[in-house]
């Protein structure tokens, strides 16, 4: 079915999506939790939003991080089986990211409790009714009145606002706790601006990017937002293309997609920037008129001294500097979780001062918008030391797990374990959950309902969209029963339903949108997933404090020796470790690493020769806080002193995905406040070698393409002057591709129209679409959000740990990650990144050698491949040019989806069974719904009634799909882009997928 | 078993006297009479005047049914359901050689053996007397007669140095 | 018959001797057969297990790991069809061409075929991922109306190997029913029935001759070409893809070169023991080994050749493709199979320019399994390295075999030689019928003729 935005008026999305509100009621008749899965459902009595075989879309908003994206729910029979971008929404605009995707798996983990559960005396939990939880919780809930707190990292919104009141009859507090919570920043910009808020920013507005290790593509605010601004400024479009520049101690996937990547000391970088900040002030006239006060202030800081502190030469700082202030608007970020040093505050002031200097902000850093964060670290220290003091007698934790994203050293379940009775309302078994007397499992977004407020002006709406996989129940229900059982100050919550609440609450949203049909707005709300409005920008001028300029480096625990090396622990796929239970996520390739399913240990090329060690050796890590155990990976992209492990696994608890996986790097972290957050690149570690050894699960082969030309790039200038890939080489001094005469052109022309003749038999006659895709490499981050959301719309199975050391992982769309320059070669250290899926080609290597006609083309173009007929020769495989064929080499689907996990299978797409061959089918399932659909409405096929998985979510616009033959369509006009070219063009296989090379925005020396 | 044919059998030790032998048969006009020897021997052929063996029109007609039963399966075959794989035309005559070359071998051969069986049937063996020795190292001559002509037959056979010669009746 | 006249092989044996020395081998064993026979079946049931294995769990048991999709049992399929068609050489091409050494030993090698063929034709079965279906391959009519894909080479080899197979058995069957009815006329009791039965009324008339000899001949003449072109329809197997190290003109000429080399050495590796133990030392003597390692001499050279010119083309090409793959060839990771298999093939058969390495037996039962070993690896580094290195550097990838490569692989050394060990001792090893056609017989008269 077509996944565009809906056209005005009332389409069939439209109307389903109406229908949502009624939805939750239809849910019963559509049984699909695992207890009542034998329950037939008899249609003889058709629920009008159910029709068998037909998806029905809910709009909802996804939880996963505090951004809140919006979400249209494919539903099939009462099940959800895919997440898909709201293109109304205006923080994701119909995008996904690869852990909002993976959604679906938090909603069917097999690690899910069934049901409400309380500790015995002896330790074990015991399943009980949902009355008996509540009546428990509400007697103890008198007892501990005044002694109550709850930990709950819930984005703000009504329920939050609830949870605050609700805790606040309970005479206790809250602490809205959410790991990344970027304090520093808050802080910063207390300090500079005098307002404690996190501003939007505007990449796409941006001309010039500096980021001061501010992961801003992968979790960093508004990750997925970022990456579609982003996109669209660094993204070449005819001539213009943003310039981006990254100082940090590790090229993260921000870093990899920056022109530049600057090694920085780490916790020196305060000084880069204030000495960019000088070079601006005292180089440009116009600056405004508060910063110029500054001047003095910043003489000091000249580029020569950043130099000394940063490793960074003082002529690049300037350069950059200079560049940064000629391009308006620029933006400068920093303050991410890879970066966030004990100075993180006097950096991010920094960068402050830097963009207000430029005048940036209110141009690409709006405040106003006021993005959600949570109060994070320091709040919670400090309930730490309460719990510890036995000031606390209940803790009610909801949606957090700072018993896992907590460094162990502070000791954090030792205090939360001191309280006499502890409630934990999470979907799994966590860390934190299994210290629990009590367990009220609540349910899942897409379960329940509920709503979002992640900036000012945009309310994100929850509906249930199916009904509970387990027998949970939603806090909001929890509490308000709760609530009603304990009287007393909990008198006034007398909504009998959180829905009735939630509704109740949305009339003064109503209200506030100046509407007088409250019950009207609120089904238009839930249709379009929720309200969206533009905050007004507020303006900021330069606060008091502004002028406090900190550059003393920061501090790190452990040696300053030289056997002792920078430990710099990061967010990658797993974020802080909550998605450390889904197996899409364990197997998606790191997008820097390409390492799936376990830690590793990165550490320089220099410093693995000097400490002799390879691949895959495992390193123990000692700080003076712990140590900790991980193979090494040998990564180019770091400073020469750093050693970097990723954050998120080495779980004790959290369900069989995630339990005993890996190490947490968190482990060799000290707990100590650096003032108001947790300071992750603080400690410095010594390495020694175990003698073990373990072969990295990596989908890698090579890490460089030895001049074949698979991921080209060319220049801006030469991209400017409209040259073809090929004559870029050329001008790059490559040796020239050998290019065919005219006759030889011409001979192979003719040929090949000889033989399109004698192809016309049976279904082959006639002219029909031809499906092709154009994927754009300037635009690609290489995120694998495509891959994620293959695997959701595909039913592609995961394979684990060692079957991906063998290569046997089925991704049917992969990121090809290529390290370019660096190490001996002297140039600076690039990156090549391109998806590669199959190519469809017209005259495909794979189908002629297949015996039994498994293999073969399809009149509209696609490269068929029929399961059912597939023996498995894999001499398909073997022809591919591109690797694209996946082969089930076990019987892979049986072990991927235990229950629950089998009921988010997309009905339309095959399971494939042991021993066949499957690839990429370009969807093929929604063309011939969509032909369907069309046919049934008596038209033909229009631009944008297709789309395929991979595309639809791509956050860059990169990959856009679409009819070949059809001259206007919006893939045909990339086509025929100058910096479109196939890869391996010389085997002439005609591949229906044209890549635009990727243009390198050189620094022009 | 079928029964026994009343006749001579000669037993030889020498190929040149095997040979007279038949050859002073034949002279006589014999024509029916059975050799037997242990290996295909050209001295007795000559003297038995072997003409070439009609196996080979088998070899001949099977091979060309091979050769054409390749070309009409892959073609009707082909193009009884046209798949397209490889951008290459549904029917095409190079990859097809290999079947009409495999099936003429095939059909070739099998209808070769066919011929030898049938053509071996087409004169009796059943019935007629044999001894052991030929399939070793001795040559057997066996005459279907009675009476008088056995007798004559005796001599010639004698004569011409049969180390042994039995009456078969 | 002139080449009887000065034929040194036969020190004037007479027609009782050779019918006597042959069937003497027929019948009864001794202790050391039954214990070779019961190694091989043994192996053989190794081998079921694994299959066993494979069917219930997958083909994931072997040590395939993308890129790597075809590994050891494609190259122990190829091995022993090349072991195949020595056997078809000597038997056929050699009796065309009156070769008078070939007498003697073409009855062992062209069982040999047999059952290297038997056995290389488990492999396409035994390889792909639903075994259970593989008679897809097959041109039935069925429900689908589902024809093969004749353009596909994997089809070129169904038909290839079952004519193969069906022509050679049939060759051998035809050659062995004149001696099964000389050990027929020897044997008493229920051996005598036995033997009568398989000897098909076979009693040596003129009339049976006469078409016999002619169908023979015939039949070898079909095989010929036969044997040329089953070995470049496997070749093709690889020539036809595209990969660099596959994609090559000069694999069918190569491969059958390689085959014939690999069947000799293997024809070797039988005769010179089975020789001993059937008592024959005087029927198969040194004048056959020096040939059959002449044989092996020139189609070594051959392979060098071969070699030589690969990694020359890959050069003269200025592909850079194929470039890489030649020199991770032989010095990527795989090198030590790729030196195993120059050595053995291109320079160790360069020791038979000597008479006496090709006369000591001892030299040529080593040298013989240096050809069968160096023959697998050629097989296995064509097919494994050549796959683990192509197109997209992304996906390379090293394979390691596992138990279940090795299970099935022992499993075929065990079903080929089960076979071998029960024809060796039930059916005559050496034409009986042959080599008396090349005797003299005794004449009355001196002179004459």
């Amino acid at each position: 079915m077509s996944d565009e935005i809906p056209k005005e008026g009332m389409d069939r999305r439209r109307f389903l999506t109406v229908l949502g509100a009624t939805g939750a009621g239809a849910m019963a008749v559509s049984g699909c939790s695992t207890e009542r899965i034998e329950k037939l459902v008899p249609y003889l009595v058709q629920s009008e939003d159910q029709v068998p075989g037909i998806p029905t879309y809910y709009a909802s908003t996804c939880t996963e991080c505090s951004a809140g994206c919006g979400l249209h729910v494919k539903t099939r029979e009462g099940r959800a089986i895919k997440l898909e971008g709201n293109p109304q929404h205006p923080v994701n605009a119909g995008k996904m990211c690869s852990q909002g995707e993976s959604a679906l798996q938090g909603l069917y983990n097999p690690g899910r409790l069934t049901g409400p559960k309380t500790r015995q005396p002896d330790g074990s939990f015991k399943d009980v009714t949902w009355d008996e939880a509540i009546a428990a919780l509400a007697g103890k809930l008198s007892g501990a009145a005044g002694k109550v707190a709850v930990i709950s990292g819930a984005g703000r919104g009504t329920f939050s606002d609830f949870l605050a009141e609700w805790t606040a009859a309970a005479g206790g507090r809250v602490v809205r706790y959410e790991p990344f919570a970027h304090e520093a920043l808050r802080a910063a910009n207390l300090r500079t601006f005098g307002t404690n808020e996190l501003p939007a920013h505007d990449f796409s507005a941006a001309k010039y990017i500096v980021s001061f290790g501010a992961d801003f593509l992968e979790n960093w605010l508004s990750p997925l937002e970022n990456q579609r601004g982003f996109a669209k400024s660094h993204g070449y479009d005819n001539g213009n293309m943003a310039k981006h520049v990254a100082f940090a101690p590790r090229m993260s996937l921000t870093g990899m997609n920056a022109d530049e990547w600057h090694p920085t000391k780490p916790g020196a970088d305060t000084a880069i920037v204030l000495a960019m900040a000088n070079v601006l002030l005292s180089e440009r006239s116009g600056n405004p008129a508060d910063a110029n006060a500054l001047r003095g202030a910043l003489a000091a800081f000249t580029p020569e001294k950043a130099q000394e502190a940063s490793g960074v030469g003082a002529e690049v700082i300037r350069r950059v500097a200079r560049e940064f202030a000629s391009a308006k608007p620029s933006l400068a970020v920093a303050g991410g979780i890879g970066n966030q040093h004990r100075a993180a505050v006097d950096l991010c002031a920094a960068v402050n001062l830097l963009n207000y200097i430029a005048g940036n902000v209110g141009t690409t850093v709006n405040f106003g918008s006021d993005l959600d964060g949570g109060e994070g670290y320091g709040a919670l220290e400090a309930l730490g030391s309460d719990m510890d003091g036995g000031r606390v007698s209940l803790v009610l934790v909801h949606e957090a797990n700072p018993v896992y994203s907590l460094p162990a050293k502070g000791g954090f379940a030792a205090k939360f374990k001191k309280v006499p009775f502890k409630i934990s309302t999470s979907l799994y078994l966590d860390e934190t959950a299994a210290l629990c007397d009590l367990l009220l499992p609540g349910l899942h977004a897409l379960e329940r309902w509920d709503d979002l407020r992640p900036r000012r002006g945009v309310i994100g709406l929850m509906q249930p969209v199916m009904q509970p996989v387990f027998n949970g129940m939603a806090t909001g229900d929890v509490l308000l029963k709760t609530a009603q059982k304990a009287g007393g100050a909990f008198s006034r919550f007398s909504a009998p339903s959180w829905e009735v609440y939630l509704k109740t609450q949305w009339q003064t949203v109503a209200r506030a949108q100046g509407s007088s049909d409250t019950e009207s707005f609120w089904r238009s709300a839930l249709q379009r997933g929720g309200v969206y409005t533009e905050a007004p920008v507020t303006p900021v001028r330069l606060a008091a404090s502004a002028g406090q300029i900190g550059s003393t480096p920061a501090s790190f625990d452990g040696g300053e020796g030289g056997d002792s090396y920078w430990f710099a622990p990061y967010a990658s796929v797993l974020g802080d470790g909550r998605f450390a239970n889904r197996p899409w996520l364990l197997e998606l390739s790191d997008p820097v690493t390409k390492i799936t399913w376990h830690s590793w240990v990165e550490i320089h090329p220099e410093l693995a020769k000097r400490l002799d060690v390879r691949e895959g050796e495992i390193l123990r890590l000692t700080s003076p806080h712990g140590n900790i155990e991980a193979p090494v990976y040998i990564y180019p992209g770091l400073h020469p002193d750093v050693v970097a492990v990723p954050l998120g696994l080495g779980h004790t608890a959290f369900g069989d995905f995630a339990k005993d996986r890996g190490v947490n790097a968190l482990d060799l972290l000290d707990a100590k406040d650096g003032n108001g957050f947790l300071p992750y690149l603080a400690t410095r570690v010594t390495l020694s070698k175990t003698g073990q050894y373990k072969k990295l699960a990596k989908t890698e082969g090579t890490t460089r393409q030895l001049g074949r030309g698979i991921a080209d790039a060319m220049t801006l200038e030469q991209a400017k002057k409209g040259l073809t890939p090929a004559l870029a080489l050329e001008e790059q001094g490559h040796e020239e591709h050998e290019i065919n005469t005219e006759r030889e052109v011409e001979a192979i022309h003719g040929f090949r129209e000889s033989q399109l003749e004698k192809r016309k038999h049976g279904a082959y006659v006639g002219d029909q679409p031809m499906w092709g895709m154009a994927i754009d490499l300037a635009k690609c981050t290489g995120c694998s959000a495509c891959v994620t959301a293959c695997y959701a719309e595909n039913n592609i199975p995961h394979v684990g740990e060692d079957e991906v050391r063998r290569g046997r992982e089925m991704t049917w769309i992969r990121i090809e990650r290529f390290w370019e320059g660096g190490g001996d070669t002297g140039d600076p250290l690039e990156t090549r990144v391109i998806p590669m899926l199959c190519q469809h080609c017209d005259a495909a290597p794979c189908e002629p050698v297949c015996p039994v006609y498994a293999a073969y083309h399809t009149p509209d173009g696609l490269n068929g491949q029929v399961y059912n007929r597939c023996v498995g020769t894999r001499y398909c495989s073997n022809n591919c040019p591109y690797k694209v064929r996946y082969f089930n080499w076990f019987a892979y689907a049986k072990k991927a989806f235990p229950e629950p996990l089998n009921l988010q299978l997309n009905p339309d797409v095959t399971v494939r069974a042991r021993g066949v061959m499957e690839k990429c089918t370009m969807c093929i399932h929604r063309i011939r719904g969509a032909q369907t659909a069309a046919r049934l409405e008596g038209r033909e096929l229009r631009e944008g009634d297709v789309n395929t998985a991979c595309a639809q979510a791509c956050p860059s616009d990169a990959i856009v799909f679409g009819n070949m033959k059809d001259p206007g369509s919006k893939v045909m006009a990339l086509k025929t882009n100058h910096r479109g070219y196939h890869v391996f063009e010389e085997i002439n296989v005609r591949p229906a997928i044209t890549y635009l090379a990727k243009v390198l925005h050189r620094t022009e020396a | 078993m079928a029964k026994p044919v009343p006749g001579v059998l000669a037993i030889f030790e020498h190929i040149d006297a095997a040979c007279d032998a038949i050859k002073s048969l034949r002279a006589q006009g014999k024509r029916n009479f059975t050799v037997y020897s242990a290996a295909p021997n050209h001295e007795l052929e000559e003297a038995l005047g072997v003409t070439n063996s009609p196996v080979r029109l088998f070899t001949l007609i099977g091979g060309m049914t091979g050769c054409l039963a390749g070309v009409g399966m892959t073609f009707w075959m082909s193009l009884d359901w046209p798949l397209l794989v490889g951008g290459k035309p549904i029917a095409t005559v190079p990859p097809y050689v290999v079947f009409m070359f495999e099936l003429m071998v095939l059909i070739g051969a099998l209808s070769t053996v066919t011929g030898l069986v049938l053509l071996s049937l087409t004169k009796r063996t059943t019935g007629l007397a044999y001894d052991p020795s030929f399939s070793d190292d001795r040559i057997g001559i066996f005459v279907p007669a009675g009476g008088e002509t056995g007798s004559e037959i005796e001599r010639i056979v004698r004569d011409a140095g049969a180390v042994e010669v039995r009456n078969a009746a | 018959m002139a080449v009887i006249a000065h034929d040194p092989q036969h020190p004037n044996q007479t027609h009782a001797e050779v019918t006597r020395d042959v069937v003497n081998t027929l019948g009864t064993a001794d202790r050391g057969y039954f214990i070779a026979l019961g190694v091989a079946v043994l192996c053989f049931l190794v081998g079921i297990g694994t299959f066993t294995m494979l069917l219930k769990d997958g083909l994931g048991l072997a040590g395939y790991s993308p890129p790597v999709m075809w590994a050891v049992y494609i190259t122990t399929f190829v091995f022993w069809i090349g072991i195949g068609h020595a056997g078809t050489l000597i038997s056929a091409i050699l009796f065309l061409f009156r070769s008078p050494w070939r007498t003697a030993v073409y009855r062992a090698t062209e069982a040999m075929t047999v059952f290297a063929v038997m056995t290389a034709g488990l492999f396409p079965i035994i390889h792909i991922g639903r075994q259970w279906f593989f008679y897809w391959l097959l041109p039935y009519p069925n429900a689908r109306f589902l024809w093969p894909n004749f353009k596909s080479p994997l089809i070129w080899d169904v038909f290839a190997i079952s004519t193969y197979l069906t022509v050679s058995t049939t060759f051998l069957c035809v050659g062995l029913v004149p001696d099964i009815a000389a050990a027929r006329d020897k044997m008493r009791g229920w051996r005598h029935k036995v033997y009568s039965f398989f000897s098909l009324g076979w009693k040596g008339t003129d009339n049976q001759w006469r078409h016999y000899t002619r169908a023979y001949l015939y039949l070898a003449a079909l095989a010929t070409p036969l044997v040329l072109s089953v070995h470049s329809v496997v070749s093709w197997d690889f020539a036809m893809s595209i990969i660099p190290g596959w994609h090559g003109t000069i694999f069918a000429p190569y491969f059958v070169a390689g085959a014939i080399y690999s069947g000799v050495g293997m024809v070797l590796t039988i005769l010179i023991p089975l020789r001993k133990a059937l008592k024959i030392e005087h029927m198969i003597t040194d004048y056959h080994f020096d040939n059959l390692a002449k044989l092996t001499l020139l189609t070594g050279s051959i392979l060098f050749y071969a070699y030589a010119m690969e990694y020359f083309i890959a050069w003269y090409s200025g592909n850079p493709f194929e470039q890489e793959t030649f020199w991770r060839r032989a010095f990527g990771p795989m090198w030590w199979a790729g030196w195993t298999m120059i050595i053995c093939n291109a320079f160790v058969s360069q020791l038979f320019w000597f008479r006496k390495i090709r006369t000591n037996l001892t030299a040529l039962f080593v040298i013989s399994i240096f050809v069968n070993i160096g023959m697998w690896f050629e097989r296995y580094v064509i097919i494994v390295s050549s796959l683990s290195n192509d197109y997209d550097p992304y996906a390379w990838g090293q394979m390691t075999p596992t138990w279940a490569d090795w299970g099935i692989l022992l499993g075929s050394f065990g079903w080929f030689s089960m076979w071998f060990l029960l024809f060796a001792r039930t059916f005559p090893v050496v034409a009986i019928q042959e080599l008396k056609e090349m005797i003299p017989m005794p004449r009355l008269r001196k002179g004459g003729h």
